[in-house]
C-alpha cells in the first residue's frame, strides 16, 4: 500500500472500529435484557433446555474459524494462493456448519415447545443469539463476495483492505460468541 | 366520509390528501417548466457534503412546517375550554401530539442539525468532504425513507397515537393493534440508523481530516460540539435501536418484554430514556456550538474561555448519560435512585452555567453588530436560562411529583429545546446561508422573523408554567371553564400563532432572496474561521491549496495582520466523490422491508431484504476505490 491508500484505509479502519463499537453497545443492551428476564418467573428454566454437547460442537467450529481466517490472511500476505484459498474456504465451511448446528438447536427447542413466545427468558435468548446467528450468516455471504472479488481482478491494496475489514468483523462476531457462551449458556450448565 | 378503498376517512385526512395532491401537481409543473429534472437527478446521486446537507435542511424545514401546523392544531383545540375544533378531540388529539413530538425531534430538529453539520464541519476544519461520502448519502436517504414512512401513516388514517415516547404497554399490540404504532417503530428505526452512520462519519472526518496545523485545541467550537454530539448519538441511538427492535418483536412475533405478567413496561422506559435524555443534549450541544461561533464573529472578539467551553461540552455530554431516570421519578424506583438522579441532574446546571457566562463575557466589551444570527444568539441566552432554571426545579424529585405530566413540564422542555435547538438552527441558517446557496437572506425580514418568533415563543410557553402549576395535565385535549385556565391557554394560543406568522416571513424572505439573486462574496459576515475562505456557495472541490493553520480563528488573524493564509499543496488523501444511485435504492429497500413488516406481508419484507443484499454486493463489486488504488499487483494474476 502507498501513502494514499494507507490514508484511506486508516479512515475506513477507524470508521469500522466505531461501527463495531456500535455493535458492541447493541449486544450489550441485549445481554442486559437477557439478565433481566432470565430465569423467567414462569415457564421453562434455562437449565432444562441447554445442553453441553451442542454448545461445545458449535463453539468448536465457530472459534476455529477465527484461526482459519488468520491462516487465510497469512496466505494472502505471503502470496501463497493455496494457503489463502484453503483458509478462507475452511472459514466459510465452518461458518456454514455453525449455522447448521445453531439452526438444528433452535429447531429442537421449538419442537419441544420452547419457542420465542414461551416465556421472557426464551424471548431474550432468541433475540440475542438469533441476532448473533444473523451476523454469522451475513459474514458467510460476505465471504462469498470476497471469493468473487478474488477471482475478478482486484488490486492487492484494495483486496488487503477488504480482507482486513472482514477479519475485524469476523473476529468481533467470535468474541460476541464467547460472551454468549460465558454469559448465556455456562451459568445454567454448571 | 366514506371513500372507496380507503374506507372511512376523517375530514382532516381528506384535506391532507387534496392538499398534497394539488401541491404535488404544482411542484411537478414547476419542476418540468423550469427544467429542474436534471438538477434533481444530480442531487439524487450526489455524495457531496454541501448538497447532502442542503437536502437535509430542505426536508428538515418541510417537516418542521408540517409538525408546526400540528402544533397550531393543538393550540387551537386548547384555545378555549370545552372547545371542539375540527376533529382534534380524543384519539385525534393523541395522534396530533404524537405526530408533533415525533416529527419535531426526529424529522425536523435532527435533520436540520445534521444538515448544518454536513455543510459546515468540513469547511470549518479544512476537509474536502466527509470521510465517507457514500455513507453520508446512505445516512441522508435513510433519514428521508424513515420520515416518509412515518408520514404515510397519516394519509392512511393510521397515525400512531402512543406519544413520541411510545410507552409500553400502550405501544404493544395488545393495546394498539393494527399498523399505527408500527409506523412509529420502523420510521424511527430507519432514520435512526441513518443518524448513527452520519455520526460515525462525522467522527472520522473530524479526527482524521483536519487541515494541517488544525489541532483539536484550535478547532472551532461548532466542530467540537459536532464531535461530542456524534459520540452521544452512537450510544443513545444504538440503545434506541435495540429498544425498538425489542418492541418490534413484542408487536409482531409474540414476545412479551414490555407487557404481560412477565414483561416490564419500566424496562421500555429505561431503554427509551437512556436514549431520550442524551437526545436532548444531541439537540442542544450543536446549537451551543453554533452560538459559540456566531457570538465571537459579531462581537469581534475571540470566544471567552475556549478550554472551559470544550470541557463543559464534554462534561454535559458525559453527565447526559447519568440522568435518564429523572424522567421516571414517579415510577417508584425508590428514594436512593431518585436522589442519585436528582443530584446528577442538578450537576448538569454547572457546566451549562459556565457556558452561559462565557458567552456573556465574550459579548462584554465587544464591538457588537446586531445582525439576524446575532439577534437569535442573544435571544437564546436569557430564554435558555429560564428553561434551565425550571429544569433545576424539576430535578428536585420530591417536587417533581407535583410537576410531573403537567403543562409545567411542557413549558420546561419547550423552553430549553426551542431556545437552544430551534433558535440555534435559525441563527445557523441565517449565518451560513451564503455558504449553502451563495445568497444572503434579507436582514429586515429576518428581524421581523426573529422578533415575532421570540415574542410568540415566550407568549406561548410562559403561561404554561402557571397553567401547569394550577394542575393542567399534558396530553389531555380540553379543560373546564371553571378551572381558571382559560386566559392562560388563550394567551398560549395567540403566541403559537405569532410563531406561525413569523414563519411566513421566512417564506417571504426565501422568495425575495431567490428572486433578487444577489450573489455575495466568500466572506459576507467578516468571519473568523476557515469556511469563510472558500467561495459561496462552497464548490465541490475546496481548499486547493490547503491552508495551514497556526492559531485559533486563523482567517480572522490573517485579515487583521493583512496577510494571506499560509498554504500548502501537500495534503492527505481526499475522500473520493462519486455519483451513485445505490444509496437511495438502499434506503428504498429498507422502506420496502418496513412496509412488509408493518402489514405482515412477509414476502415483501424478504423481497426488500434481498434487494438490500443485492445492493451490498453491487456496491462491493463497483467500489469507487478500484479506480484509485494501485494498478501494480493484482489478485489472480
Amino acid at each position: 500500500m502507498n501513502d494514499y491508500e494507507i490514508a484511506l484505509f486508516k479512515d475506513k479502519q477507524m470508521g469500522f472500529f466505531i461501527y463495531l463499537g456500535v455493535e458492541a453497545i447493541m449486544f450489550a443492551t441485549l445481554f442486559a435484557t437477557y439478565f433481566i428476564f432470565t430465569p423467567a418467573v414462569k415457564g421453562p428454566h434455562p437449565s432444562d433446555i441447554f445442553e453441553w454437547k451442542s454448545l461445545l460442537l458449535s463453539s468448536f467450529f465457530l472459534l476455529s474459524s477465527s484461526g482459519t481466517l488468520i491462516l487465510a490472511e497469512k496466505g494472502f500476505t505471503q502470496g501463497d494462493k493455496r494457503k489463502f484459498l484453503i483458509g478462507l474456504g475452511l472459514t466459510f465451511i465452518f461458518a456454514l456448519v455453525f449455522l447448521g448446528l445453531e439452526f438444528s438447536e433452535f429447531y429442537r427447542y421449538v419442537q419441544e415447545g420452547y419457542g420465542i413466545s414461551a416465556n421472557t427468558f426464551l424471548s431474550a435468548f432468541y433475540v440475542l443469539v438469533g441476532l448473533h446467528a444473523a451476523h454469522v450468516l451475513f459474514g458467510a455471504c460476505w465471504m462469498i463476495v470476497l471469493f468473487i472479488l478474488y477471482r475478478k481482478k482486484t488490486s492487492t491494496a484494495l483486496y488487503t483492505e477488504k480482507l482486513k475489514i472482514f477479519s475485524y468483523y469476523w473476529h468481533f462476531v467470535d468474541v460476541i460468541w464467547i460472551f454468549i457462551i460465558v454469559l448465556v449458556y455456562v451459568p445454567y450448565l454448571m | 366520509m366514506n371513500i372507496p378503498f380507503f374506507g372511512d376517512l376523517p375530514s382532516d385526512v381528506l384535506v391532507a390528501w387534496i392538499f398534497s395532491v394539488i401541491l404535488g401537481i404544482i411542484v411537478s409543473i414547476f419542476i418540468i417548466k423550469k427544467k429542474k429534472l436534471p438538477v434533481i437527478w444530480e442531487y439524487i446521486r450526489t455524495t457531496n457534503h454541501r448538497k447532502i446537507g442542503t437536502m437535509y435542511i430542505l426536508f428538515g424545514v418541510l417537516f418542521f412546517i408540517r409538525a408546526g401546523i400540528d402544533a397550531l392544531f393543538i393550540r387551537t383545540q386548547l384555545a378555549l375550554p370545552n372547545n371542539e375544533f375540527w376533529v382534534f378531540q380524543y384519539e385525534k388529539y393523541n395522534e396530533v401530539f404524537t405526530t408533533h413530538g415525533t416529527m419535531m425531534i426526529f424529522f425536523a430538529a435532527m435533520p436540520l442539525l445534521l444538515g448544518l453539520m454536513n455543510v459546515v464541519i468540513p469547511l470549518q476544519i479544512g476537509a474536502r468532504d466527509l470521510a465517507f461520502p457514500f455513507l453520508n448519502a446512505v445516512g441522508f436517504w435513510l433519514f428521508l425513507a424513515g420520515a416518509i414512512f412515518f408520514n404515510l401513516a397519516f394519509f392512511f388514517n393510521t397515525t400512531p397515537d402512543v406519544g413520541w415516547t411510545g410507552y409500553a404497554p400502550l405501544s404493544t399490540s395488545e393495546y394498539t393493534p393494527g399498523p399505527s404504532t408500527d409506523y412509529y417503530v420502523f420510521g424511527v428505526q430507519i432514520s435512526g440508523l441513518g443518524t448513527i452512520f452520519t455520526a460515525l462519519n462525522l467522527i472520522v472526518t473530524i479526527v482524521r481530516h483536519r487541515a494541517p496545523g488544525m489541532k483539536l485545541t484550535r478547532m472551532p467550537l461548532f466542530s467540537w460540539a459536532a464531535l461530542i454530539t456524534s459520540f452521544l448519538i452512537l450510544i443513545a441511538f444504538t440503545v434506541l435501536a435495540i429498544g425498538l427492535y425489542l418492541l418490534m418483536f413484542d408487536r409482531l412475533f409474540g414476545t412479551g418484554f414490555f407487557s404481560g405478567d412477565e414483561g416490564s413496561p419500566v424496562f421500555w422506559q429505561h431503554l427509551f430514556w437512556i436514549f431520550g435524555h442524551p437526545e436532548v443534549y444531541i439537540l442542544a450541544l450543536p446549537a451551543f456550538g453554533m452560538f459559540s461561533d456566531i457570538i465571537p464573529t459579531f462581537a469581534k472578539k475571540r470566544i471567552f474561555g475556549y478550554p472551559a467551553m470544550v470541557i463543559s461540552l464534554a462534561l454535559i455530554g458525559f453527565l447526559g448519560f447519568t440522568v435518564w431516570s429523572h424522567h421516571m421519578f414517579t415510577v417508584g424506583l425508590g428514594p436512593m435512585a431518585n436522589t442519585f438522579f436528582a443530584i446528577t441532574t442538578m450537576l448538569i446546571a454547572v457546566p451549562t452555567g459556565i457556558k452561559v457566562f462565557n458567552w456573556l463575557f465574550t459579548i462584554r466589551g465587544g464591538v457588537l453588530r446586531m445582525t439576524v444570527p446575532m439577534l437569535f444568539s442573544l435571544g437564546f441566552i436569557p430564554s435558555f436560562v429560564m428553561g434551565g432554571v425550571t429544569g433545576v426545579m424539576l430535578s428536585v424529585s420530591a417536587a417533581d411529583f407535583q410537576f410531573h405530566d403537567s403543562h409545567f413540564v411542557v413549558a420546561h422542555f419547550h423552553y430549553v429545546i426551542l431556545a437552544s435547538t430551534i433558535l440555534g438552527i435559525f441563527a445557523g441558517l441565517y449565518y451560513w446561508y451564503p455558504k449553502i446557496t451563495g445568497y444572503m437572506l434579507d436582514e429586515k425580514l429576518g428581524k421581523w422573523h426573529f422578533w415575532l418568533f421570540l415574542i410568540g415563543y415566550h407568549l406561548t410557553f410562559f403561561p404554561m408554567h402557571i397553567s401547569g402549576l394550577q394542575g393542567m395535565p399534558r396530553r389531555v385535549y380540553t379543560y373546564g371553564a371553571d378551572e381558571g385556565l382559560t386566559t392562560l391557554n388563550f394567551l398560549s394560543t395567540i403566541g403559537a400563532f405569532l410563531m406561525g406568522v413569523s414563519m411566513l416571513f421566512v417564506v417571504w424572505n426565501l422568495y425575495k432572496t431567490h428572486t433578487k439573486k444577489e450573489k455575495v462574496g466568500n466572506d459576507p459576515w467578516n468571519g473568523r474561521t476557515l469556511e469563510w475562505t472558500v467561495a459561496s456557495p462552497s464548490p465541490e472541490h475546496t481548499f486547493d491549496p490547503m491552508p495551514v493553520v497556526k492559531e485559533m480563528d486563523p482567517f480572522w488573524y490573517a485579515k487583521q495582520e493583512n496577510r494571506e493564509l499560509e498554504t500548502t499543496t501537500k495534503t492527505r488523501a481526499a475522500p473520493i466523490a462519486i455519483n451513485t444511485i445505490i444509496p437511495i435504492l438502499m434506503a428504498f429497500s429498507l422502506f420496502v422491508v418496513a412496509v412488509g413488516l408493518t402489514f405482515t406481508w412477509y414476502w415483501l419484507a424478504i423481497a426488500g431484504g434481498v434487494l438490500l443484499f443485492s445492493l451490498f454486493i453491487i456496491r462491493s463489486l463497483t467500489d469507487e476505490r478500484k479506480d484509485h488504488y494501485g494498478k501494480g499487483v493484482e489478485t489472480n494474476e
